[in-house]
Formats: C-alpha cells, sequence, structure tokens
C-alpha cells in the first residue's frame, strides 16, 4: 500500500502534466469504447435481422443448402407439418414457419419483369418477425389470404401497381410445366434495401405452392426463445432428424459475417492507433517526471532501495495515470451510450439502403473492463519500460544528476 | 577485518577521462571505529567524496578491501550491496536529498518501511528519533515548508532511524548558516554517540572538524 501512495503522491507532482495525460488517456478510452460499442450494437442488431429472417435454426434437406435446383423445390421438404410438430415439441422451439422460395415473373398485363418470390405462413411470418417490413402502401398479408401478394416498392412502381391491382406470376412447376396464377395486390412494402424491393414478392405458401404444383416447402424456419438457445437447439434438432440439415442463422448471414469482418479490421485498427498513442502519451509524461527525478532516485537508491522496488513504484504511478484516464474514459463511453438513448441520433442510410437508422452505443461490461485492463496494463508496462534505463543507472551517476 | 564501523585496506580507485586515467584514491588505509565521527578533509579533487562513495557502497573500488562492520564487500553483487546500505548505512547529503511528496515522518520512516520493520514499531522509532531532533511538532509537514536546518535534521533523524553501523555525511553543513551549521553539527555528534554510528564527515568547515573525534586528510587521493 506504501509504494501504491507513493505512486499516488508522485502523480501529484505535476498536475497539470497528469492532468493531460488522464484526459489522453480518458478521450483515447472513451474512443475506443464508443467505437467497440458502436461495432457491437451493430453487430447485434444485425444478428437479430439475420434470425428474424431466416429463423434462429434453418432445417432443409442437405442438398437444398448446397445444390443447385433443376426444378423448383426439387430437394424441397415433403411432410412440413409432421416435421412443424416434431420441432414444436423442443422446449426451446416457439415458432416453426415454413416457406416456399423460388422466381419467375410477374407481369401486369403489358409488362413482365424478373421476381424473387417468397410463401409464407403470413400470420407466423409477419407477427414473429417484427417490423422488420415498412409497409408504404395497403396492408400486410393475413392468415387466410388467397391468391394476393406483396410487392416490394420498387417493383411496385416499375409495375405501377398499388393495393387492389391484378397482376400475373409465372413460374415453372416441380415438374418443369410453365403456370400462371392471376393475384392481386394487398400491400407495397419496403425492406429499406432498393436492390431488394425492385425484386422481391411474398405470397401466402398456398399460393406459392399452387403455382409451383406441389406440397412441399423449401426449409423451415425455427425460431427460438432466444439467440442463446441456438447452439443447443441446433445439436437436438440435429439429432432429431438425422437425415436433414440444420443450419443457424448465422449459416445464412452472409451480410452480417462481411460487415462483422470489415468493422473487426476498422475498429481493431483504430484500436490499436489509439492504444499505441495513449501508451506514448502515458509513456512520455512518465520519461519527463523520471528524468526529473534521476537525482531522487539515486537518493533512494543510496537508501537501499532495490531497482525492482523503484520499477514497481514508477509502474504503479504509470497505472494510476493509465488507469484512471481509463476509467474515466469508460464513465464517459458509458454516459454517451446512455445519452444517445435518451437523445436520439438518427444516422444517414448505409451504402444500398435507402432508409437510416438510430445511432446506438452498446455498452458491455466484458468490453469495458477488458479495454481499461488493458489501458492499465499497458500504461505499466510503457512506464516500466521507460523507468527501467533510471534505476539501473549507477547510484554515483544519478546522485551527480542535476 | 572486524571491530570497525569500516575499514579499508589498498583501496585504489581511479576514473577514466577520455584517454587520461586520473587516479582519485591510491592506496588508501583507513578504519573507523564504531561510534567514531571521523572528519575527511582535503581541497577540491583530492578523493574526499570517491572515498565516501567507496564508504557508502555507491561505487566499487578498483583494488583493495573494504568491510563494513567486519563484513567484506569485496565481491557482492550489486542487489547485496543495496541490501547492505539499507541494513547498516546511513547517509546525510549535502542538499538533504529529502523526498518532497513525502512528510516529515514517512521521509524517516522510509529506511524502516525498506527494512520491513513492522509498521507499530516503525511508528515508535520514528516518533523516538523526530522527539530527538526536535522536529515531533513537523511530523506531518512536508520538507518544503521546513528551514534548511529543519531539513538537515530531519536528513540525520533518517540517516539514524534503523540505528546504522555507519553514517556517511557529505558536506553536511554546506548548505547551512553558521548558528545552524552548529547546531546539525552537535546533533550528529549528540545522535551519533546515542545510537553507536561512526560518522564519516567529508567537510570544508573548520567548526565541524574541531567537533570530530579524528581529523583525516587527503591530498592527490592519498591519506597524510
Amino acid at each position: 500500500m506504501k509504494w501504491l501512495k507513493f505512486a499516488w503522491l508522485n502523480t501529484l507532482r505535476n498536475r497539470r502534466r497528469s492532468l493531460v495525460t488522464v484526459a489522453i488517456a480518458a478521450l483515447g478510452t472513451a474512443a475506443i469504447l464508443l467505437a467497440g460499442g458502436f461495432a457491437l450494437s451493430t453487430y447485434q442488431a444485425l444478428a437479430q435481422a439475420a434470425a428474424r429472417s431466416s429463423g434462429h435454426l434453418v432445417v432443409g434437406r442437405p442438398d437444398q443448402f448446397t445444390q443447385d435446383e433443376d426444378t423448383p423445390l426439387q430437394h424441397g421438404l415433403d411432410d412440413a407439418a409432421g416435421l412443424r410438430a416434431r420441432l414444436l415439441a423442443d422446449p426451446a422451439v416457439r415458432h416453426v414457419l415454413p416457406r416456399v422460395e423460388f422466381s419467375g415473373l410477374i407481369s401486369n398485363g403489358d409488362k413482365s419483369t424478373v421476381m424473387m418470390a417468397s410463401g409464407v405462413d403470413p400470420d407466423g411470418e409477419f407477427s414473429v418477425k417484427g417490423p422488420f417490413l415498412s409497409m408504404t402502401a395497403g396492408e400486410v398479408l393475413a392468415g387466410g389470404d388467397s391468391a394476393q401478394v406483396m410487392l416490394g416498392e420498387g417493383l411496385a412502381r416499375s409495375l405501377k401497381a398499388r393495393p387492389g391491382s391484378s397482376l400475373t406470376l409465372l413460374a415453372s412447376t416441380t415438374d418443369g410445366a410453365l403456370n400462371a396464377l392471376d393475384v392481386r395486390v394487398k400491400g407495397v412494402f419496403s425492406t429499406g434495401v432498393p436492390e431488394i424491393d425492385k425484386r422481391l414478392v411474398y405470397t401466402d405458401l398456398g399460393t406459392a405452392q399452387k403455382l409451383l404444383n406441389t406440397t412441399r416447402v423449401s426449409t423451415l424456419g425455427v425460431f427460438l426463445d432466444r439467440m442463446a438457445s441456438t447452439p443447443a437447439a441446433q445439436q437436438r434438432v440435429a439429432a432429431l432428424f438425422p437425415a436433414l440439415t440444420v443450419q443457424t442463422w448465422l449459416d445464412q448471414a452472409f451480410f452480417y459475417r462481411s460487415v462483422r469482418d470489415l468493422y473487426n479490421r476498422i475498429f481493431g485498427a483504430l484500436g490499436l492507433i489509439i492504444g499505441v498513442i495513449v501508451v506514448f502519451v502515458v509513456a512520455n509524461a512518465m520519461a519527463m517526471a523520471i528524468i526529473e527525478r534521476t537525482r531522487e532516485i539515486g537518493t533512494l537508491r543510496a537508501l537501499g532501495t532495490l531497482p525492482s522496488q523503484l520499477l514497481r513504484t514508477l509502474a504503479l504511478e504509470g497505472m494510476l495515470l493509465g488507469g484512471s484516464g481509463a476509467l474515466l474514459g469508460a464513465c464517459l463511453a458509458g454516459a454517451v451510450s446512455l445519452l444517445l438513448y435518451v437523445v436520439p441520433v438518427q444516422m444517414p442510410p448505409p451504402p444500398g439502403r435507402s432508409t437510416g437508422y438510430p445511432l446506438t452505443i452498446a455498452v458491455d461490461p466484458l468490453m469495458f473492463a477488458l479495454t481499461v485492463a488493458g489501458m492499465l496494463l499497458l500504461a505499466m508496462a510503457a512506464s516500466a519500460a521507460v523507468a527501467r534505463k533510471t534505476v539501473h543507472t549507477p547510484v554515483v551517476d544519478a546522485l551527480a544528476h542535476t | 577485518m572486524s571491530g570497525h564501523a569500516v575499514e579499508l585496506r589498498g583501496v585504489h580507485k581511479t576514473y577514466r577521462l577520455g584517454q587520461h586515467v586520473i587516479p582519485a584514491l591510491q592506496g588508501i588505509d583507513l578504519s573507523v571505529a564504531r561510534g567514531e565521527l571521523l572528519a575527511l578533509t582535503g581541497p577540491s579533487g583530492s578523493g574526499k567524496s570517491t572515498l565516501l562513495n567507496l564508504c557508502g557502497l555507491i561505487d566499487s573500488a578498483d583494488a583493495g578491501e573494504i568491510a563494513i562492520d567486519g563484513q567484506a564487500v569485496t565481491g557482492l553483487d550489486e542487489t547485496q550491496r543495496t541490501l547492505l546500505r539499507r541494513d547498516a548505512l546511513g547517509f546525510v547529503f549535502q542538499g538533504f536529498n529529502l523526498v518532497p511528496v513525502m512528510t516529515v515522518a514517512e521521509n524517516v520512516d522510509y529506511p524502516l518501511f525498506l527494512a520491513g520493520v513492522p509498521a507499530a514499531e516503525r511508528r515508535e522509532r520514528v516518533a523516538a528519533q523526530l522527539l530527538a531532533v526536535g522536529l515531533h511538532d513537523h511530523a506531518a509537514h512536508r520538507p518544503d515548508a521546513l528551514s534548511g536546518g529543519q531539513r538537515q535534521r530531519v536528513a540525520i533523524a533518517r540517516a539514524l532511524v534503523k540505528r546504522p553501523k555507519l553514517v556517511i555525511a557529505d558536506e553536511p553543513t554546506a548548505s547551512l548558516d553558521s548558528h545552524t551549521a552548529d547546531q546539525v553539527l552537535q546533533l550528529m555528534r549528540e545522535r551519533g554517540h546515542a545510537e553507536g554510528a561512526a560518522f564519516v564527515i567529508a567537510t570544508h568547515d573548520e567548526r565541524l572538524t574541531r567537533r570530530c573525534d579524528r581529523v583525516v586528510a587527503l591530498r592527490d587521493g592519498r591519506l597524510l
């Protein structure tokens, strides 16, 4: 405790210099935590969106995930209802949503264009997934709706369609024939991604299966009680259906993985740069302090202080500067994160999207603890490194230092 | 080599200054008895400080033998020399060399803390030492709140608190006015005898040499 007190008293010798060092360490730590919190918040949002889109688990035949289809639903699931019932018996499973994915043409009579369509269970899909779509006109599909569709905003504009318009869906059936089905537009939506809105069509499962002339579904999306249940549930479901493949949302989330890889590199480099700056600032402050105290260090050595004891107290001094800066920075980052909940800040739309999003900064205790601990250790190491030479200077030379 | 606080036999020390080799000490034989006050005099460059540094184990001789309280120090590594300084030697510097961020009591306590003396005993010994040098009322003061004479008394208390065998004092009165210097000299003499510590004092001050038990003069690195 005496060494710590001595180190603390030493930090107070040149208060202005200590204050500047602490302030830079605080700002550096806050910058790292805010950048990390933003990345974490983005990961969480993208993970939730990915899991909400596909389901925490996606169950299908192995070829569904690895092979291209020769005909629609070639690798689809046959007994969707039976599988669904068995899946719902798992305690972590909340919903099982069948999905028919297909492509084809959509026409207003005068103009035809390519569509990417999903046949879904409307009640389950739109209630379980929550507000992932923004309706711009009409209504969301509901259970019992038949021969009705929801169009992406860009597709509706291209076909000059609005709620109530009649359109025709054209697609190959499972046996290779071309089939057509008249449908009515119930709603127009935006996913926030213009490229998707130009192609995407939602219809109910029955209409999709009727168009494709099948009772199969492409996959079953399994929604769990929480994200953390995913790995264990995957193992249980895989054991339950050994002939099927059970992927997690992460396997399906290419965009999430890309963003995470990119952000990890960007924010990792940023954190490294800030960490180096903080280390240099602490090291510089300590170097100045040590040079000024060379004679005193000589005195303490003459009195019988071992170099290791001096190194310890000087490292503690660096720890106090870096550590108090890191703690202040953590408080600052926490305060900014909380402030963003009270005073929301809207971010501009990311590339490829048409809507902005509220800026949120995640407060992750582990990230805070690791960052503060990291800053603390770096400051200690930097101080010890710059002090090493001086504490080993011959006592006579240190005492003669002016 | 025993029975003395410090004993030197045939000690040589040279310094190298560029191409030149400067002999600082040449064949020094010297013994200082326990409790003795020895004044070391001589002009600047005579080797006083070098001899003090060797006696204080903060420098090493090129040749010869040195023993502190009967323990030969030749061949000791830096850690062993540091521990011997911690346990057996005290220092009084011309510039006081107190730690400015520590209080008077903390400065005096420091050597005991280094030596691992239990806290309760440290408190008692520090209080007794400050009482002995007349600074018990200033225990909580910082050195910069004290006069030069008071600071040197703190330094004497710091040197004697661990009951050393030998105290090395380099021009202890050079920064003090004559009245204060007298008081400090008197204090060193009294406290040295009371604690049984020998003093080796480098000085130009004749008043100081008159009060010492023995005076040794150095010239060109040799004892006269």
